[in-house]
């Protein structure tokens, strides 16, 4: 008979075949003198294991769990150095500053965001000089004064 | 308070030391018996069951809830005893050489078998010792497969999710080490 259900036997022992499956093995079973022999020598081989599982051999709890205790505190104190809170924080500055340069290719190249920013300054200053225009106003007065003062100064020095 | 499995498991990802004590004295004895079952090594299986929490301390917030928690930490478990075996793999050949014949048998094993009676009492120890001989003698996953199967009950599909395979592999490494056990039975 083709097709022996090898590995289904003891899924069927256990009983965690689907139905359908179940149906089929059975239905070989039936069938085939050599897989019902098979069935028969697993079953008895899984009972047996089943019932005699070696113990283990005595363990001293509190021993075990001490040096659980050490094991575990040794690890978190191998570990202290980058689990603290301030380097982690400063790791993750420098990370963040070092894709900043590799995203944004370094500050020798000027960004959109860059020249924004020179622009906002330039407006800043401009601002500050409208706020004191009656200075700049007098300023300016001051320097053509200056200018029609020495108009003759500079004729004379043309025509010679 | 929520004390199951599951929910211990969530407050030792966020580092509750009540919850994490809790679940060592569930599963100290569980992963103690497994860790032995596997290894046949009291100082390997003390290493690797403390290793086991450890991880479960240090890697509890990546539990998803998915799978019952028990499953979860048998496969940290049971990774740890394949790794522990890769890692002395080299080891454990050069040591059966100093005391064991090319076959993985002892001295004591190499003896003549006494004849099987099957109303003796002793004969039935022995057969069973024996068994338990080959079950140490096989490959790591299908000792791992029949250990899970045997001694922690659980399902082809407990197992499965254990050692992260189908069922179906789970269904061929039962099958072949029940075949190799059987045969080692009918040998005596």
């Amino acid at each position: 008979m083709a097709d022996h259900p090898k590995t289904d036997l003891v899924p069927y022992l256990r009983g965690e075949l689907a139905p359908a499956d179940r149906a089929r093995v059975a239905r070989h079973l039936e069938g085939c003198p050599e897989c019902r022999e098979d069935a028969a020598a697993l079953h008895g081989l899984i009972e047996t294991l089943g019932r005699s599982v070696p113990p283990p051999p005595a363990i001293h709890w509190g021993r075990w769990r001490a040096e659980l205790t050490a094991r575990r505190d040794a690890r978190r104190g191998r570990h202290a150095w980058w689990w603290r809170p301030v380097p982690l924080a400063l790791s993750a500055s420098l990370a963040g500053a070092l894709l900043v340069l590799v995203v944004l290719g370094g500050p020798g190249t000027p960004t959109g965001n860059d020249l924004a920013v020179v622009e906002q300054t330039l407006l800043g200053r401009r601002l500050e000089l409208l706020r004191q225009l009656s200075v700049v106003e007098r300023l300016e007065l001051l320097e053509d004064l200056d200018i029609i003062r020495q108009l003759d100064r500079l004729a004379a020095a043309s025509e010679g | 308070m929520e004390n199951s499995d599951e929910a211990l498991c969530r407050r030792v990802a966020e580092r509750d030391e009540a919850a994490f004590d809790l679940l060592v004295e569930r599963y100290r004895e569980r992963a103690w018996r497994l860790a032995w079952s596997i290894l046949r090594d009291a100082e390997a299986a003390r290493d690797v069951s403390q290793d086991a929490f450890i991880r479960l301390y240090e890697a509890a917030g990546s539990f998803a809830g998915r799978a019952r928690f028990s499953t979860w930490f048998y496969r940290l478990l049971v990774n740890r005893c394949l790794d522990h075996r890769r890692r002395n793999r080299w080891w454990r050949l050069w040591a059966r050489d100093e005391g064991e014949a090319p076959g993985g048998e002892t001295l004591l094993e190499r003896q003549p078998a006494p004849a099987y009676d099957p109303g003796d009492a002793l004969s039935r120890e022995q057969a069973v010792s024996a068994l338990w001989a080959a079950v140490d003698r096989l490959p790591p996953r299908q000792r791992a497969v029949v250990t899970l199967q045997a001694q922690e009950e659980l399902s082809t599909a407990e197992i499965a999710d254990v050692l992260k395979c189908s069922q179906a592999t789970v269904r061929v490494h039962l099958h072949r080490a029940l075949k190799t056990l059987r045969r080692t039975l009918e040998k005596r």
